[in-house]
């Protein structure tokens, strides 16, 4: 005779590939839902980004240059998006790094020396991606470059 | 289980391993890949010339492997909000991440063959 095997739920950790969602409200628990609300949004921008670069224009024949660019950041749409997928990729996976360096880092001072370098490198790439995005003008792009 | 350098090692630590060995791995490419675009304001001859360096054989087995490390990353992730949200599904947690290895498979191997294609003797 076998015995009934009952199913047995984690609640302890149900992702098993996280952490469990903190029980205080506050800084944590928001980073808890950012990265699961901002993940579900780039499921759908970044492997949009990738799809269209890597195998939509692959398929289709086309190239990424200069002109490629010029008339996809010449519509508001394109721009909006990857102003979007930069943002949330950039600080989803800033935050990521935080957390991986917690875990593994347990001295307190190299661990707030560690964390307070990766905010600042993130910030500053950051806003040059972001200034890229913002500035780049189709029209008064120069045809030729300070190095050519 | 699997043993790992002499470790037994579950598919839940293994899943959760990949993901952060992924995640990291996509940030650090964001970051060159910024660096890459924002010589698109030096106009046309320097920006070609910077995508131009990915334009090869090893740099395409590179984007190969930034693509399996995103579609992992991203359908690891969606087990772990299913799961985080719907703790139930917690009981489904082995066939859930045989199948996002599975579905990174498979969706790989036609792209992998897309994205190297003008550089294989078969391509062109």
């Amino acid at each position: 005779m076998t015995a009934v095997r009952r199913p047995r739920v984690i609640y302890a950790n149900p992702s098993r590939a996280a952490r469990p969602r903190p029980e205080a409200s506050g800084r944590e628990r928001f980073w808890w839902y950012f990265m699961r609300l901002s993940g579900l949004a780039l499921v759908i921008l970044a492997l949009g980004h990738m799809f269209i670069m890597h195998v939509l224009v692959e398929l289709t024949g086309g190239e990424i240059n200069f002109a490629f660019v010029q008339s996809r950041w010449g519509t508001p749409f394109w721009r909006i998006y990857d102003f979007l997928l930069l943002l949330l990729a950039f600080v989803h996976g800033a935050n990521g790094t935080r957390v991986v360096i917690g875990d593994y880092v347990a001295n307190r001072r190299a661990r707030s020396l560690l964390i307070g370098i990766l905010i600042a490198i993130s910030a500053i790439w950051l806003v040059l991606g972001m200034a890229v995005i913002v500035f780049f003008d189709p029209n008064t792009a120069p045809s030729t470059g300070p190095f050519s | 289980m699997i043993t790992v350098f002499g470790y037994r090692v579950s598919w839940a630590e293994l899943a959760w391993f990949g993901h952060r060995v992924s995640g990291l791995g996509v940030l650090f490419y964001l970051f060159m890949h910024i660096v890459e675009t924002s010589t698109v304001l030096f106009g046309p001859e320097v920006y070609d010339a910077a995508v131009g360096i990915f334009k090869n054989l090893p740099a395409r087995l590179g984007e190969v492997v930034l693509m399996a490390a995103l579609v992992y990353h991203a359908l690891n992730g969606l087990r772990v909000i299913a799961m985080d949200f719907w703790p139930g599904l917690t009981v489904y947690y082995r066939p859930l991440t045989y199948g996002v290895v599975s579905a990174t498979i498979v969706a790989m191997i036609p792209m992998a063959f897309i994205m190297t294609r003008p550089f294989m003797p078969w391509g062109g």
